[in-house]
C-alpha cells in the first residue's frame, strides 16, 4: 500500500449507505443495494482531492465490533492489521439511536474519526430533526450530513476528512456509568505487561470483559491464571450490577448512552403513515404478499420478453443482411468465413444479448434498490426451511438471475458453511442473464413465450428438487433466520443506471470479446474442418444420448466459456440464419439443446468463483451435479416428447 | 393476561409471572423485552442488532406455514425478521402505560 496517501476506511452498520457514499466519491466501484450485507469484501480506491491523494476503503457493514458473519470479520482485519489513518463512521440517520451503538464502540478505539449522518432525506421524512452541533459535542468528533444517493454533502465530507487528518485529534472514549467504569479501570491497571494490547489499554480491557471469543479466554487462562481469576471476578461484579452477563451489561451501557445522546440531540415529530408504509404492509402481507411475489416475478419475465423480442427482431435484420452480402461477395473463402464469424460475434452481442440483458439489469436493479430482496427472504423463509435452507439464501438466488458469480460471492453472509455449500451448489442452476437470453431468444422467440415461461418454472421446480436431494446429503441444522428488514426506498434512477452501466461495461470489456473471438475461432476451425473432429468425439453424447445434430458438439465446448456462446455458435454450426433455424432442427431438439446447455456445467467464471470461495471439492461436486442433471433432464425431455 | 395464541407444536413452558414468549403475543400490541434466552451466540447477535431488554417492541406480522415473524423495535425504530425458534426465546412483558 502507498505509504504517502492516508488510508481512510468506511465503517458502519449494514445498509447505511457506505458503498453509495464511496461510489459518489470514488466513482462506481462497489455494489450497492437496499439489503443489509451487500458488500462482502473490501473495495479500495485512490481519490484525488485538492491535489492530494487519499486511499479510501469501503468495507462490509457490521453491527458491532464482535463479528458473527464471515464478511463482518473483514472489518476487524482492517481496523487492527492495516491501521487506518482515519475512520469514517457512516450512520443511517433514520436509525440514529441504534447506529450510535457501533459509533460508541468505534470511539473506544481512539482513532481519528469522522461521523457521517447519511440518509438525511429519510430521517427528515421520518420526522427526525438532528442537532449536529450538539451531536458533535457529545461524540467529540466532527459530524457531517450527507445524502449519498444524490451525492449531497460529499465535498463537505472530504474537507472534514482533510481537516481531521491534519489535526490528528483522536476520538475520546465514551464514559459509562460509575460502577462499570470502576471495573474497567481496575482491569486496565492489572493488565499484564505482555498482554496483547489492541488499539489502547481501555479498549483492550473492555473487549476482555466482553470476552469476545471463548478462545481468547482460553489463551488468557493458559498464560496467566492469576489474571484470568481477576478477570472473572470483575466480570461477575459487572454481571451482578444488572443481573445479566457482563457482555450484556456493557452492551446495555452503550445502548442507553446511545438512546440518551439520541434524545438530547434529536427531536422526533410524530410521523404520518405514508403511502410507502401502506405498500410495505401489502407486499409483506402473509397472504397477499405471495400473490405479489408471483406477479412481480412473472411480470418481470414478461416485461423483459416484451421489450426484448421486438428489439431483437429489429436489431437482427441489418446483421443478417450483412452476413448474406458477405457470403454472396466472397463465396466460401477463408476470408468470408472469418468475416461471417466476426459479424456473428458482434451482431450477436448487440442483437441477441443486449435486448434482454439491459431490461433484466434494469428490473433487477429496481428490485434491489426498493428493498424487495429482504422482503422476499421473509416471505420465502418457511419454504426454504422445507428445502433445508433458510430465507437468507433467497437474495442470493435472486441475484443469481443476474449473474451467478456475485450470487456465489454473496453466500458469505451465511453463517454456516453447510448452508454456503448447499446454496453455492444450487445457484448454478439459476438461469442467469446469459441463460435467460438463450431461453428468451431461442425458446420464447421461436416457440412462443409460454414455452419459455414453462421452461423457467420447470427450472425453479428443478432447483427445489435438487435442494431436497442435497438436504439428504448434507445434514440439516439451519439456524433460524435473523435478518434486518430495511425500509422501502424510492429507487433513484441514477443508482439503477450506474448498476446497468457497470454491468454493461463488464460485458463489453470481458464477455463480448470472448463472444467475438469464439465466433471467429469457430469459423476458422470449421474452415479447417477441425470442428468435425470435435464433433465426432462428442458424437456419442450429442447425437447418441441427446439426439441432436452432430454438428452442435463443438458449441458445447464454447458454452463452457460463456453460455451465450453456445447459442451464437448454434447458428454458425448448423450453417443457417436466425430465421431458418426451425427448418433444420425440431422443437424437441431445440428444448433438449437449451436444457443441456443451461445445466451441463457452470460457466468458467462461475466455476472459478466456486473454487475460490469454497475450494476444489465443492467445485468438483458442482460439476458432477450439473452434468448428471443436464443428462437426466435432456433425456427426460426426449422421453416425454416421444410419448406425444 | 394477554390474549394467548395456541401453538400446538411448541408446548408452552411455565414462565415467570407475566412473562411470555414473543410467539404468544397478539400482533400490533406493544410489549417490553424482559429477557433474551438461548445461547450466547444468539444473545450477542440480538444485542448487536439493537434488541435489548427494556426495549419496546411490537409484532408486526407473521409469515404463513410457520414462517418467521416480523418484529419492530419501537425504541430504536428498526425491524427484523426472526425465525420462530428464535422469536420463542425472546421473553416479553406488558409495557407500562406511561411507556406506551
Ligand atoms: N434515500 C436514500 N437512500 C440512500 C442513501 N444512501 C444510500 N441509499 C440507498 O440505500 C441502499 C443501501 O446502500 P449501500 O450503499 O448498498 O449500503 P451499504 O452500507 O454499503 O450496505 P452493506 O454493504 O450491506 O453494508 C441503496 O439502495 C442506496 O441506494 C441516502 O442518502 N438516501
Ligand atoms: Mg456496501
Amino acid at each position: 500500500m502507498n505509504n504517502k496517501s492516508p488510508v481512510i476506511v468506511f465503517i458502519g452498520q449494514p445498509n447505511c449507505g457506505k458503498s453509495t457514499l464511496f461510489n459518489s466519491i470514488a466513482g462506481y466501484k462497489a455494489q450497492t443495494s437496499n439489503f443489509p450485507g451487500t458488500t462482502v469484501t473490501h473495495v479500495h480506491s485512490e481519490v484525488l482531492w485538492k491535489g492530494k491523494v487519499y486511499s479510501i476503503v469501503d468495507l462490509p457493514g457490521t453491527y458491532s465490533l464482535a463479528p458473527h458473519e464471515p464478511q463482518e470479520k473483514v472489518v476487524l482485519t482492517h481496523i487492527f492489521k492495516e491501521k487506518p489513518d482515519l475512520i469514517v463512521n457512516v450512520i443511517d440517520a433514520s436509525l440514529l439511536s441504534r447506529s450510535l451503538e457501533l459509533t460508541l464502540e468505534l470511539l473506544e478505539l481512539e482513532y481519528p474519526m469522522v461521523v457521517v449522518l447519511n440518509m438525511m432525506d429519510l430521517a427528515r421524512k421520518k420526522g427526525i430533526t438532528i442537532n449536529v452541533e450538539e451531536l458533535e459535542k457529545k461524540l467529540g468528533v466532527p459530524v457531517v450530513k450527507t445524502v449519498a444517493s444524490r451525492g449531497l454533502g460529499t465535498d463537505v465530507l472530504m474537507e472534514t476528512i482533510e481537516n481531521a487528518l491534519r489535526c490528528q485529534t483522536r476520538s475520546i472514549a465514551p464514559c459509562y456509568s460509575r460502577e462499570v467504569e470502576k471495573r474497567i479501570k481496575e482491569l486496565m491497571d492489572i493488565l499484564p505487561e505482555d498482554f496483547p494490547i489492541v488499539a489502547n489499554k481501555r479498549f483492550t480491557a473492555i473487549k476482555a470483559i466482553e470476552g469476545e471469543t471463548l478462545a481468547a479466554d482460553k489463551f488468557i487462562s493458559e498464560h496467566d491464571l492469576a489474571f484470568k481469576q481477576e478477570l472473572d471476578r470483575l466480570r461477575q461484579e459487572i454481571s451482578a450490577l444488572r443481573d445479566a452477563p457482563a457482555y450484556e451489561v456493557i452492551s446495555a451501557e452503550r445502548h442507553h448512552l446511545a438512546l440518551k445522546i439520541f434524545e438530547d440531540c434529536c427531536r422526533v415529530a410524530r410521523p404520518k403513515v405514508s403511502a410507502i408504509d401502506k405498500l410495505d404492509n401489502l407486499i409483506m402481507d402473509p397472504v397477499l404478499g405471495y400473490f405479489f411475489l408471483l406477479v412481480i416475478f412473472a411480470g418481470m419475465f414478461y416485461l423483459i420478453f416484451k421489450v426484448g423480442s421486438p428489439l431483437e427482431t429489429w436489431l437482427l435484420k441489418p446483421w443478417e443482411s450483412i452476413r448474406l452480402s458477405i457470403e454472396s461477395h466472397f463465396g466460401r473463402s477463408l476470408l468470408a468465413e472469418l468475416l461471417v464469424g466476426l459479424v456473428q460475434g458482434i451482431g450477436g452481442g448487440i442483437a441477441i444479448v443486449f435486448p434482454y440483458f439491459i431490461p433484466l439489469l434494469f428490473l433487477m436493479g429496481f428490485l434491489e434498490d426498493v428493498g424487495y430482496l429482504a422482503r422476499a427472504s421473509f416471505l420465502l423463509d418457511a419454504f426454504m426451511h422445507r428445502l433445508g435452507l433458510h430465507g437468507k439464501s433467497v437474495p442470493m438466488f435472486i441475484l443469481g438471475f443476474g449473474c451467478n458469480v456475485p450470487a456465489i460471492m454473496a453466500t458469505r453472509i451465511l453463517e454456516s458453511r453447510r448452508d454456503r455449500i448447499v446454496t453455492a451448489l444450487l445457484i448454478p442452476f439459476i438461469p442467469c442473464a446469459a441463460r435467460t437470453t438463450i431461453i428468451l431468444a431461442l425458446v420464447a422467440f421461436l416457440l412462443g413465450p409460454w414455452w419459455a415461461l414453462g421452461f423457467y418454472f420447470f427450472n425453479i421446480f428443478l432447483i427445489a428438487i435438487l435442494a431436497l436431494i442435497l438436504k439428504r446429503w448434507f445434514k440439516y441444522d439451519s439456524p433460524g433466520l435473523i435478518l434486518e428488514i430495511p425500509s422501502l426506498k424510492v429507487p433513484s434512477l441514477k443508482s439503477i443506471w450506474q448498476k446497468i452501466y457497470f454491468n454493461l461495461k463488464e460485458f463489453v470489456r470481458f464477455a463480448w470479446p470472448i463472444l467475438i473471438a469464439g465466433s471467429v475461432l469457430l469459423s476458422f476451425l470449421s474452415y479447417l474442418q477441425f470442428d468435425r473432429l470435435i464433433n465426432t468425439i462428442l458424437s456419442p453424447l450429442v447425437s447418441g444420448l441427446l439426439g441432436l445434430p452432430q454438428s452442435l458438439g463443438v458449441t458445447l465446448i464454447f458454452g463452457f466459456l460463456r453460455k451465450e456462446l453456445s447459442l451464437l455458435m448454434m447458428f454458425q454450426a448448423l450453417g443457417v440464419g436466425y430465421g431458418q433455424l426451425m427448418t433444420v432442427i425440431t422443437k424437441t431438439q431445440l428444448l433438449t439443446f437449451v436444457a443441456f446447455v443451461s445445466f451441463f456445467i457452470p460457466c468458467l467464471s462461475t466455476l472459478s468463483i466456486i473454487w475460490k470461495e469454497l475450494g476444489k471439492k465443492v467445485t468438483m461436486m458442482s460439476v458432477a451435479l450439473n452434468l448428471s442433471v443436464a443428462v437426466i433432464v435432456s433425456w427426460l425431455i426426449r422421453l416425454v416428447s416421444s410419448l406425444f | 393476561m394477554f390474549g394467548r395464541k395456541s401453538h400446538s407444536h411448541n408446548a408452552v413452558r411455565p414462565y415467570a409471572e407475566g412473562l411470555c414468549s414473543l410467539l404468544e403475543v397478539p400482533e400490533g400490541q406493544i410489549f417490553k423485552i424482559a429477557e433474551i434466552r438461548g445461547g450466547q451466540g444468539l444473545h450477542r447477535r440480538l444485542l448487536a442488532l439493537g434488541f435489548h431488554p427494556g426495549d419496546l417492541i411490537t409484532l408486526d406480522n407473521e409469515a404463513i406455514m410457520n414462517g418467521p415473524v416480523l418484529v419492530r423495535n419501537l425504541t430504536t425504530g428498526t425491524r427484523i425478521a426472526l425465525g420462530r425458534g428464535i422469536a420463542q426465546k425472546i421473553m416479553v412483558e406488558a409495557a407500562g402505560s406511561d411507556e406506551q
